[in-house]
Parts: C-alpha cells; structure tokens; sequence
C-alpha cells in the first residue's frame, strides 16, 4: 500500500487548494464555500471559460486557470464530481456579460452537474456546453452507453478555447472552436502500475513485472487489455497507430502531439515517449507542428502516459501558440 | 401582501418545505432502506442531509417572502449534494425558484411544476415508467393541471398528493431502465423507487402543514 502525504482525507483538496494559491498568488485566487478557484485579476469583457472535475488529476483543472486559458475552475473531491451549486457560483463568479463556456470531461456525473448548473443559470446568463470526450479506448457502438471518456484533450481544448476567447470571441465562436477540436482529437494511454486511493488505500489493480495495462483512462479503472510490456519505441507505436488511423491523418498533415504523465511518470520516461511519438509520426509523413510534453491530466499516483493527437489548421496553431500564463502551463 | 389564502404564499411554501424536511428526517430510514434493495443506499442521506442544510435558511425567511425564495433555499442545498437524485432535486425546485415572483394561484403553481419536471426529464435523460423521481412528478403535475380554472392551491396540492403516491407505489413493479437501480434489474422489482416516494412525501407534506395550522 502506497502512502499520501495529508493532513486528513475530508480536508485533502481544500488544503490542496490553498497551497495552490500560496504559490501562485498573483495568478489565482481560491473561493471557500462553496469551494472553486478563479483568477486572482478578473477578465472583463470576454467570454469566461469553467471547467472542473473530479480531483486527483492535478495540475487539471485548478492549475490551468489564468491569462489564456480558465478563468473558473471547479474541483470536486477526488474522482467525484463536483457539485452543481459548486459549478453555478463559480460561473456567476466570472461571468462579466459576455457569457460563459463550459468544458466538461465526458463522465456522467460531471455532465449532469454542469448541465444542471448551466440549465440553471440561463434565466440571467449565456451558457454553452462543450462535452470532451477523446479517449479511444472507450468507443463503443452502444448507444445508450456514456460515450468515450474525457482525458487529455481536454488539455488542447482549454487552451484553444482560452485563446480565442482571449480576443473576444463570442460565446457561440467559442463553443464551435472547442467541439472542433474536440472532433480533431483522440487519445490512448497505458499504465504500468496502478494507482492508489487516498481515501481507500488501496490498489485498483495490480500488474505483473513484464505487463501493461493497455487503454486506461484518468481514474484508475483497466483498460481494455493487460498486455506484455516492451521498449518505448514499441509501447508508443502501440499507441500512435490506432490514434493515426482515427484520426484519418495522413502524410503531410499537421498534428500537435500531447504526450501526458498519468501522475508518477518520470520526466525523463517522458522526454523518451516524445521522442518517439515524433519518430513514429515521421514514419507515417505526419508533422508534429507542435509538441508538449508533462503530467497535466494526472490520474492520482498512476505510472504510465497517455498520447493525444490533434489534427490542426493554421488558426489552431496560432491559437495554440498564444499567450498562456497559468500556474501549470506558460508561454 | 394578499391575505387571500386560495394563492400560495413564500410562508407557505416555507412551511411546505419545513414540513417536506422534518418528513425526510423522520423517515430517512425507509428511503435509506428502499435504495438498499434497489441501488446504492446513498439515497436517504444525500436528501435528509441537504434538507437538514435548507432548514436554517428556510427558517430564516420572512413571511413577506415570496414562493421563489423558499424553493431557492431547498435547491441549492440540493444542488450541493452529491449522487445523481440530489442535484436533480435540486434542479427541479430550481427551477420552481424561478417562478413569478407574486403569489401563486393553483393554475401558476401546476405551470411551474410542469416546467420543473420537464427539466428533469431532459436532463436526467428520463420519463415516466423507468422507475425514477418523474414517475411520481408527472402524475403530481397532470393531477395539478387537470383543474386550471381552480384557484386554491392546496386543494391542487392535495389531488397532486394522491397521484405522487399513486405514481410512486407504481414504480414498485418497474424496471428501472435509468439510474442506479438500472444496475440491479430485476432484483429492483417490487421495490419503490425512493426518489419518488421522496417526491410522494413532499406533495403531503403540504397537507401535513394545514394540519399544524
């Protein structure tokens, strides 16, 4: 059993919270009660863009809030959602009359309290929703199933969508950008080791030395499959080629590559996953016009990466490569 | 103020609500045991816990309130709760919170629970005969709409009351297709779905309250 560093499990995100805040003072402020973060100077005049979630998938959403990105973040307890009143307050909170974009993980719970929320803010605010929902491993022909998760595009979306609302962009602009997005986006991750609930202490499942779980999502469920490890080059190719074959990319395209730690991956694992996400790509003629590497959409304590890739035009490249000032990303 | 007593006032549903509130809190336990047998036993809590929240703020408001204001206080304590049925209680007295913000006569009260239940619908992704909350709502608001030129509401409350019941014990031959329950099937058979026997309480707690006065 792995342990937390906490003071106690009800405290656990609060607390979290507030040292967030106490390193970035001028770039966040956290409201109490109910309990969501903000930019420390509001924006005016802009679309205001809310996202949030369960916790446990930091720097998402709480560091991802500032000058090019959120201006509201809502973290409920961890792997839960947060509530619907936690939701409407912070997107009464920094709507200043130009309206308010959501960006919600595709999970049940998140959806229905976002959607509640926005439901029942628009007697007096303009609202619109943009469900995320990327990840691979969990398309399913079934209709009346939850649909693909929400992982790490969800990344790419914030920023986009933060760009664009930047200039001052409508709410419905915002909106379209960010389904688009979406539609040109799919990830896959594996894991190599689990990871463990602060709340439980325990294990969600366990992997033999020379095995890999393939297909996970951000909260510690399996995949779709344990499968035998291999060297870098091969876990990344495993990757990569159904996300290509998604994706419908072909040579000459131009893609950004999001190659995320799920929470105990080494920086140097990857630098390697990156380098490799690139080669395999300039196999298949495909640009990385650009790259980020980090753990940004972590699931607690997991070891193991996602990748995400993202088909772009010339305005998402310009928008990608605009201004971002928040406590996990800068440029 | 109008002191005419056929319209229904912010005291009223104040005490309405107070009455829905001690209903949970004494009963909580049957709620706690129906979601048991048919999901996850989380039920009870969640709702006694947000009503127990409500109860200061309702408490607090003046008799000069209107109807909104009393609804508001019981969503967002509800909206502030977790689970699936909490924050799609909160949502259905959400939106009676958003109401006229005067009085309610019988025909303005049925409108407002007809907007009320068709946003649960949507947003729950349900309707009636899946076993839920609505299957006690809808009959509630059909009961409420079928005398549009009466005007005192708690003669409407109380036919709603009937059929919420009415509504909710029908759901003790379900299968639930939505929700929790949905994950049990059958097992969930000849168990009353407790989300709507919450709404059944709440519609005869308005009775319990003429009886206080």
């Amino acid at each position: 059993m792995s342990r937390y560093v906490l003071n106690d499990r009800d405290t656990f995100v609060r607390q979290a919270v507030e040292g967030l805040e106490a390193a970035h003072p001028g770039l966040v402020r956290m409201h109490d009660d109910p309990l969501f973060v903000t930019r420390r100077v509001p924006a005016r005049g802009k679309v205001a863009l809310v996202s949030g979630g369960g916790s446990g998938h930091e720097p998402l959403h709480t560091g991802l809030v500032g000058t090019g990105m959120l201006d509201a973040a809502v973290p409920g307890a961890v792997f839960t959602s947060p509530t619907a009143l936690q939701v409407r307050e912070a997107a009464q909170a920094v709507d200043t009359g130009a309206g308010v974009v959501m960006i919600v993980k595709n999970y049940t719970g998140d959806v229905l309290n976002f959607r509640i929320a926005a439901e029942l803010l628009e007697d007096r605010h303009r609202v619109e929703v943009v469900i995320v929902d990327d990840d691979l491993a969990t398309t399913s022909e079934d209709e009346s199933a939850p649909g693909r998760r929400g992982t790490a595009a969800v990344l790419a979306v914030e920023k986009i969508c933060g760009a664009v609302a930047e200039t001052g962009a409508p709410a419905d602009r915002v909106r379209d950008l960010g389904r688009e997005v979406v539609a040109r986006s799919a990830t896959l991750g594996l894991a190599l080791e689990a990871c463990t609930n602060p709340m439980t202490g325990t294990r969600s499942f366990d992997l033999g030395p020379d095995q890999i779980e393939f297909g996970v999502g951000i909260h510690g469920e399996r995949g779709i499959g344990t499968r035998a490890s291999g060297t870098a080059a091969e876990l990344v190719e495993s990757l990569v080629r159904p996300l290509v074959e998604h994706l419908g990319l072909r040579r000459g395209d131009e893609v950004l590559a999001i190659v995320n730690g799920l929470g105990a991956t080494h920086s140097l694992e990857l630098g390697v996953v990156l380098r490799e996400v690139r080669r395999s790509l300039a196999g298949s003629g495909i640009a990385p016009a650009r790259s980020l590497s980090g753990s940004f959409v972590t699931s607690l304590d997991m070891r193991g990466f996602s990748v995400t890739l993202t088909a772009l035009t010339e305005d998402l490249i310009e928008l990608w490569d605009a201004p971002v000032r928040t406590p996990a990303l800068t440029w | 103020m109008t002191t005419d007593d056929t319209r229904l006032t912010g005291a009223d549903a104040r005490a309405w609500l107070l009455a829905y509130a001690d209903r949970v809190r004494r009963d909580v336990d049957e709620l706690t045991d129906l979601d048991r047998r048919a999901g996850d036993g989380d039920f009870g809590w969640n709702i006694a816990t947000a009503l127990d929240r409500a109860r200061p703020t309702l408490t607090d408001i003046p008799d000069t309130a209107l109807p909104p204001d009393a609804f508001r206080a019981a969503s967002d304590a509800h909206l502030g709760a977790g689970g699936t049925s909490g924050p799609l209680f909160g949502l259905w007295f959400g939106r009676l919170a958003q109401g006229p913000g005067e009085p309610w006569s019988g025909p303005a009260l049925a409108h407002a629970f007809q907007s009320a239940v068709q946003a649960v619908c949507r947003l729950g992704n349900t309707d009636v005969g899946q076993k839920t909350m609505v299957d006690a709502m809808v009959p509630a608001v059909k009961a409420l709409e079928a005398e549009p030129l009466a005007p005192a509401w708690r003669g409407a409350v109380a036919r709603a009351a009937r059929a919420a019941a009415d509504g909710a014990e029908a759901t003790r031959d379900m299968l639930a297709r939505r929700g929790r329950a949905s994950y049990v099937g059958e097992h969930a058979r000849g168990v009353v779905d407790p989300g709507a026997l919450a709404v059944a309480w709440f519609f005869q707690a308005a009775a319990d309250t003429r009886a206080a006065a």
